[in-house]
């Protein structure tokens, strides 16, 4: 009974530590930048025009909201939740809980590639902030790629 | 323990075995609803930390290094309000960033408001990446030439989103012009001069030589101010400058 008890708690298959550490990097940051981001939305000063880039082209842009909902704002939700479920991982060690992050990740890569196609040719104006956001959805995009592949060999 | 074993009947030493499996289940459980709780609060604090984080950095305005304006005032400049006035607020400003021109009403409204306190300057610092910015801040110089530089000012901020992006913006330009009723030929000629083309370029680099390096930028009786949030922030930021040199 004890030893049921016991292994109850350990993972179904090994997976490495790097790859959850890694989860939880990634959507940490993103989460940061996104909350940024929703932050200058609703209480920052405009974000001033630099010599870099032209951030506040694209965040004041009708782009940078959907349906009343500033995008940064979901950016956050989507971050958040990826950062909850990857701690829920680390708490309950079920491997259903990062297949199913891995299966969420195309959102936000999908959505990233849209909003760069948005900033480069109807934009055109570059956010760093946003090219960092859609920098940090391709990594967790690439960890999922790894973890279903992770998972395939540990079926065979 | 094996003493207290050897006492006790068979039935009794399993009960006990039980017990004190039982026990250890009981502490392994309370350990790990422990760990729960500790790993969910961590959590808790990480995301309230970092989004009370967030907050202080997006309301805190542009992280820059406190400047002072290296050019001051002079006569060269566009000024307007107080021409004496002792609190002089300097803007280096591009016609085409759009947080120029989220800012063009606050600044126009508090020079109204405290047109008998405050020396506004407007200096060009069109950006690079801005297409029609320099051009933008010729057609004000040229304007200036006729002694309407302030309405050319005016009219490029409230129609920013119909020339900023456009290729022919100078005929936009032109159009501004006539609504202003200016002399058309003498603004185009105006256009081409080396002078004018000169002013813009020295309002630049004196913005570069102040650590200017993005827009708008305010420096309030020679210093460097964050951008505020509000109007009313704006004017608080004015009064307290009025009161400190009254």
């Amino acid at each position: 009974m004890m030893s049921s008890e016991l292994s109850s708690s350990k993972p179904q298959t090994q997976i490495p530590k790097w790859l959850v550490w890694c989860f939880a990097t990634a959507s940490f940051i993103g989460f940061l930048d996104a909350t940024y981001l929703t932050v200058k939305h609703y209480l920052g000063t405009p974000i001033t025009c630099s010599v870099f880039a032209d951030c506040e082209k694209v965040t004041s842009s009708q782009y940078a909201v959907i349906g009343g909902i500033p995008v940064a704002l979901l950016g956050a939700c989507y971050y958040l939740f990826i950062f909850i479920l990857v701690i829920a991982y680390v708490d309950t060690k079920k491997d259903h809980i990062l297949y199913a992050i891995a299966r969420i990740t195309p959102v936000g890569f999908l959505a990233s590639l849209w909003f760069i196609y948005l900033q480069l040719f109807v934009i055109q104006a570059i956010c760093l902030y946003c090219i960092f956001s859609a920098f940090t959805s391709t990594i967790l995009f690439g960890l999922g790629i790894i973890l279903l592949k992770f998972k395939d060999k540990a079926l065979i | 323990m094996n003493e207290n074993y050897q006492n006790l009947t068979k039935q009794e030493r399993r009960e006990l075995r039980r017990q004190e499996k039982e026990q250890f289940v009981k502490g392994l459980q309370h350990k790990r609803l422990t760990k729960r709780v500790l790993l969910w609060l961590v959590v808790v604090i990480v995301i309230g930390g970092a989004v009370w984080g967030m907050v202080r950095l997006g309301t805190g305005g542009e992280s820059s290094q406190p400047s002072s304006l290296v050019d001051t005032a002079s006569l060269l400049d566009w000024s307007k309000g107080d021409k004496e006035g002792k609190v002089i607020l300097v803007e280096y400003s591009d016609f085409q960033c759009p947080a120029c021109g989220t800012y063009y009403p606050f600044v126009k409204q508090l020079v109204q408001e405290y047109s008998n306190k405050i020396k506004f300057v407007y200096r060009h610092f069109p950006l690079p990446n801005h297409r029609n910015a320099r051009s933008a801040a010729e057609a004000a110089e040229a304007a200036g030439k006729q002694e309407k530089f302030w309405e050319m000012h005016d009219i490029l901020f409230e129609n920013q989103r119909e020339w900023s992006e456009r290729i022919g913006a100078k005929e936009i330009f032109e159009k501004y012009a006539k609504t202003l009723e200016l002399d058309l030929e003498r603004f185009k000629t105006d256009l081409a001069l080396k002078e004018i083309k000169e002013k813009v370029e020295n309002n630049y680099q004196s913005g570069i030589k102040s650590g200017v390096n993005a827009t708008p930028s305010f420096f309030l009786n020679g210093k460097k101010i964050q951008n505020p949030r509000s109007y009313d922030e704006f004017r608080i930021i004015i009064e307290q400058a009025s009161n400190t040199n009254s």
